[in-house]
């Protein structure tokens, strides 16, 4: 009993960190409409930020996370305005956008190659200590910090998408581009917004990562992937939806591995990315158009 | 006195496809504008065009005297410019009200835009009752009103319209018409491109008939006994 419930909270700890790159992901797409896959580079240059500043300059630890997030939201807004809109710009269609991302994540996994060298990289500011125990189940501190920020972050995003007027455009653009320009809304500022608000998501994500794992040139790829996967399962076009799909997925990885060698960990993963993209690919509360919606 | 539309000698399309061929067209302040005619002839594209929605390669399209071309899409509703498209017109996932603010609050404070709000729910006040729910979940009919709801809480100088009449049932295309009819007391010019030329004709001021991209009638009511527009609505080719 007490091992199905820390696999529940080791799954809900897992899909925390993958809700968080689903997000930001899944906002940049519903309001841009292609896949921008570089979004794994920004969580792992936001990791990369934070080693950097904090362990190799002794930047103090609160100052570290503030200009992470900044570096990082400026990084997406940077990619957005350097490489995608100029594209789009030309007439570039969405699959050489697609193919522009691919190209950016491998050319930054490179570049912090060059600069950081290719072993991993610790921060360690929460030492590893034994975790607290609770009914049977144990948590690190940091695992427990994970949980909250995430959660305090995904109801701070649940409010600004329904309560805000920037967070209804990005609902409306979202929904219906070419109307949304009708009435007014300048579809290019709301990218901006979405890719700044997103990669400042995925900034939040690298400091998490940064504290939790070791950090490697290449860890965006699968970071990516499983985010991606994440926000199929919940619905990709839908930001709450993507963040429901990562949960799911971080607890069918952690359960899996009850009964599975923890080997299958990512076969569990695309499993589940296979199932849905065949039966339900609209996601788990992704909505089908309506009737008068065409 | 200055035309509040002026369309002259516009050439326009989508990329290589010339769709437009040389379209003059005015509307008059207060006036009531229908253009009719077939499938393909061009008729939503001379709204795209005003809307920067085509390729413009020749003519002019202004505003009370100005010129707007150079606009982008998003910039023309601050003119007083208000366009109810064809197809999907509304934002399925919003809510009823979010769809009436989201037109206005692009153009004025929250606060004034609120006002116009009650103006609408009493115009239509199904849309009152339906104020919180999500747009999808209307009527096909609903769906008409909300949308000119959203257009009208823009307090537009000037309307276009594409084909509202379309998948409404009679009845509702009658009371859709007389709506139509009664935004000329409320001081608004409308340009409206309609299947349904019959009824067109009858609100309108005057009229247009486009034929493969260029005008080829033009006239008041009285266009309604021209043979080529008989065929319109006598279940001729139109």
């Amino acid at each position: 009993m007490s091992l199905l419930a820390q696999s529940i909270i080791n799954g809900l700890i897992t899909g925390s960190i993958y809700a968080l790159v689903a997000a930001g992901y899944s906002l940049i797409y519903s309001t841009n409409n292609f896949m921008h896959f570089a979004h794994g580079i920004s969580v792992v240059a936001a990791g990369y930020m934070v080693y950097w500043l904090f362990t190799v300059t002794g930047t103090p630890f609160y100052l570290t996370c503030i200009l992470t997030i900044f570096f990082s939201a400026f990084f997406g807004l940077a990619m957005y305005r350097l490489i995608y809109l100029p594209l789009q710009k030309r007439g570039a269609s969405n699959v050489i956008l697609l193919i522009a991302s691919i190209g950016i994540l491998i050319f930054f996994q490179n570049v912090i190659q060059i600069i950081f060298g290719s072993g991993v990289k610790l921060v360690g500011y929460i030492e590893v200590v034994s975790g607290v125990t609770f009914a049977g189940i144990t948590m690190t501190p940091l695992q427990i910090v994970i949980l909250v920020v995430s959660f305090i972050i995904f109801i701070l995003l649940y409010q600004f998408m329904q309560k805000t007027k920037l967070g209804r455009n990005m609902r409306a653009v979202s929904n219906n581009r070419e109307l949304a320009s009708i009435v007014g809304i300048n579809h290019i500022r709301v990218s901006d917004y979405s890719f700044l608000i997103g990669s400042a998501l995925a900034g939040v994500a690298g400091i998490l990562v940064a504290l939790e794992q070791n950090l490697s040139p290449f860890m965006g790829t699968n970071l990516m992937i499983k985010g991606f996967t994440g926000a199929v399962i919940g619905g990709i076009n839908n930001v709450p939806g993507s963040i429901v799909g990562s949960f799911v997925l971080g607890m069918a990885e952690n359960l899996g591995i009850l009964v599975l060698p923890s080997g299958y960990k990512d076969a569990i993963a695309f499993s589940l990315l296979f199932l849905f993209l065949l039966f339900k690919p609209t996601g788990i509360l992704g909505k089908k158009e309506g009737r008068f919606d065409k | 006195m200055i035309d509040v539309l002026e369309i002259e000698n516009l050439c326009s399309g989508y990329g290589e496809l010339n769709v437009l061929k040389g379209v003059n067209i005015s509307v008059g302040e207060n006036e009531i504008v229908a253009l009719i005619g077939p499938n393909g002839a061009g008729k939503s594209t001379v709204i795209k065009s005003v809307f920067n929605m085509a390729d413009i390669s020749e003519g002019n399209i202004k505003f009370r005297g100005e010129a707007i071309n150079s606009l982008k899409t998003h910039e023309i509703i601050k003119l007083g410019i208000s366009y109810l498209n064809q197809g999907k017109i509304n934002f399925s996932n919003l809510s009823v009200r979010e769809n009436l603010m989201i037109g206005a609050d692009q153009i004025f404070a929250s606060d004034v835009a609120e006002q116009g709000l009650r103006q609408i729910y009493d115009k239509f006040p199904d849309l009152l009752t339906k104020e919180n729910e999500l747009a999808y979940t209307l009527s096909g009919g609903q769906q008409q009103m909300l949308a000119l709801g959203r257009s009208l809480m823009q307090r537009p100088e000037l309307l276009l319209m594409d084909e509202p009449s379309l998948g409404l049932s009679p009845k509702l295309q009658q009371e859709l018409f007389e709506t139509i009819a009664s935004l000329k007391n409320d001081g608004i010019s409308l340009l409206i491109v309609e299947q349904n030329a019959k009824k067109a004709i009858e609100i309108a001021d005057r009229t247009y008939l486009l034929e493969d991209g260029k005008v080829v009638l033009e006239g008041g009511k009285e266009i309604l006994d021209n043979d080529a527009i008989k065929n319109v609505y006598l279940g001729g080719r139109y």
